[in-house]
């Protein structure tokens, strides 16, 4: 007797009031509206122009005037940091749009075609899984060349597979349920069938995996532009910010912590957001 | 089970088949001309030379006969010469693969040595504040990212206490390397080692186990333990090329003399024939790692063994 109750119960509570009962999700979600608001406040909020030589002397510890300090041309490092929360959020909607739109779009048709259409796209995704998202993402900027734009649609590129695989997997499990039948019968074309009921029926799932694909895309790219494969200077983006800063290692370590710090906060608060949807989402978990 | 390896078996064939055609047409998808990118950074060389070059390469050649030349000289062991220097790059390759290879199968080591019982530990005490604790500093770990993990432990271990050695290819020099590649995937393994003993727990097995009145620590270490290792086991060939992914930053930070540290120079340099080679032998390689994987698999699972 105890389940009904409970049922009737968790469909009054909406999916943003389940997501942010639990601490993760609120924590992440706060986190995320900071960052967001940080990148958009960014020319308000930051004390000095991100790529402004001699804002300071080079190498000022951080102080009152340069609260984290100037790095190696005189530059405010607060400044360029808040600059970069912009170009960090950019590059994971990029990325994650790429993955996102293209593998969602192999997962459903693999799964509404069947037959030899699904054979054919599954298994060539398999292949490219087993390639590693390392891989293709070094190999697509091995082509084209590096750059920030390069690197965002290497590192969308690359998760491709996994967003496919996840797509086919959750639209297998929405084509066996009833409704589905019911809109065939009804009478619902292909087109219709695959946008207008699976599509909204797998995009909780996709929505997970985009949450938790966005902290990936975003150390991807980082870490691109930590080897200068990806964001050139005097671009302030993170990875690249932390690469230059190696070098003043002994003298200057606010370089290489601050930037840091700010790729790990961004990247936790994707992962507990993502982990708090899935649990929102998850019908076992029982609506905590 | 020799049906399951077989599938296997002809899924990583078609891998490296896949990494083949995929390398040929690398360098037909180079913006420009390539050949002319190539050698951009060397002064002083004549359209001639360059058409020379392109002959060389065999550039000239209609794509497909150009396919299967490569395969041609793939099976005599030939990955072609580096544009700058000439030297044969599959050679380039050999000699660093076992160091790339050394540091991921210690960065394995260091993960599951931390994952696994901190997994077991958090699935032991499921739901207390110890599970909560060990379950937050996993998605901690998962967030940081290595280079500035690797950074980071340079700074403390090498700089600030002169322990270790900062770079460099030996000994002492792999345990920093390994450690920051360890570290996070600890974190990884932590987690597929919580749930997977988890789902385990709820399984009728267990149930009996515990019923026939066997104590806790025992149905958990005897029973539980070794059934929930197969999903991590499972796991392992997609952690081992995750972690040959993250060797080529670490490798990078730390002056590990592998085969990613020879690609990213390559990419700079842009040495197509290594960048080439490269994704050959990391494809393969990571072909062959899950190939041994999926055995070792398959002999621990009885439900394969016996089907």
């Amino acid at each position: 007797m105890t389940a009904l109750p409970e049922i009737v119960d968790r469909k009054a509570r909406p999916l943003w009031l389940r997501l942010i009962r639990q601490p993760g999700g609120a924590v992440g979600l706060t986190l995320l509206v900071l960052l967001f608001l940080t990148a958009v406040l960014a020319p308000i909020i930051a004390p000095f122009a991100p790529t402004k030589m001699g804002a300071g002397q080079p190498l000022t510890p951080p102080g009152a005037l340069h609260l984290l300090g100037t790095d190696e041309l005189g530059r405010d490092m607060l400044s360029r940091l808040i600059y970069g929360a912009r170009l960090t959020l950019w590059i994971g909607l990029i990325a994650v749009g790429i993955s996102l739109s293209l593998g969602t779009a192999i997962g459903l048709v693999a799964a509404y075609a069947g037959g030899f259409v699904e054979k054919l796209l599954m298994r060539s995704n398999d292949i490219l899984f087993s390639f590693t998202e390392t891989l293709i993402a070094l190999a697509f900027v091995a082509v084209l060349g590096p750059s920030l734009t390069n690197a965002m649609i290497a590192v969308g590129v690359a998760a491709i597979p996994f967003f496919a695989r996840s797509a086919y997997a959750a639209a297998l499990g929405e084509i066996a349920k009833p409704y589905l039948e019911g809109a065939i019968a009804a009478g619902a074309g292909h087109g219709r069938l695959v946008l207008l009921h699976l599509l909204p029926n797998v995009m909780p799932v996709m929505i997970v995996v985009a949450t938790l694909g966005l902290s990936n895309a975003i150390l991807a790219a980082a870490a691109l532009g930590f080897l200068g494969l990806g964001a050139q200077p005097p671009l302030p983006e993170w990875g690249y910010m932390l690469s230059s800063g190696r070098d003043f290692f002994n003298r200057a370590p606010w370089l290489m912590l601050y930037p840091g710090l700010a790729i790990a906060f961004t990247v936790f608060a994707f992962n507990i957001l993502g982990d708090a949807l899935r649990e929102a989402l998850d019908p076992r978990s029982g609506g905590r | 089970m020799f049906r399951f390896l077989l599938q296997r078996l002809v899924m990583g064939l078609m891998t490296i088949l896949a990494a083949t055609i995929a390398v040929t047409l690398l360098i037909h998808l180079v913006p420009g001309d390539p050949v002319r990118i190539m050698y951009a950074q060397s002064q002083g060389t004549t359209p001639e030379q360059l058409e020379e070059i392109r002959a060389r390469l065999g550039l000239d050649q209609p794509i497909i006969l150009q396919y299967v030349a490569f395969l041609g000289r793939l099976a005599e062991g030939d990955l072609g010469t580096t544009i700058r220097g000439q030297q044969p790059v599959l050679d380039l390759l050999l000699v660093r693969l076992p160091n790339t290879l050394l540091l991921a199968v210690t960065a394995m080591a260091v993960a599951a040595a931390i994952g696994i019982p901190a997994g077991f530990i958090a699935a032991y005490n499921r739901g207390t504040w110890i599970d909560s604790a060990v379950m937050m500093g996993a998605i901690a770990g998962i967030s940081v990212p290595h280079f500035w993990l690797g950074l980071l432990l340079m700074f403390w271990f090498s700089v600030s206490l002169g322990w270790l050695p900062v770079a460099g290819t030996g000994p002492l020099s792999l345990i920093l390397p390994a450690l920051t590649l360890g570290l996070s995937n600890a974190a990884i393994m932590a987690r597929m080692m919580r749930s997977g003993m988890i789902d385990v727990m709820g399984q009728d097995f267990v149930r009996t186990a515990h019923a026939k009145g066997l104590p806790r620590g025992i149905v958990l270490r005897r029973h539980v333990m070794l059934a929930s290792l197969i999903p991590v086991v499972t796991m392992m060939g997609m952690q081992f090329a995750y972690l040959m992914g993250g060797a080529i930053v670490v490798e990078n930070i730390f002056a590990w003399n592998g085969i990613g540290r020879l690609a990213i120079q390559a990419i700079f340099q842009r040495d197509y024939p290594i960048i080439q080679g490269f994704v050959l032998i990391f494809a393969a390689t990571v072909v062959s790692v899950m190939f041994v994987l999926d055995v070792v698999y398959a002999l621990l699972d009885p439900r394969i063994r016996r089907g």
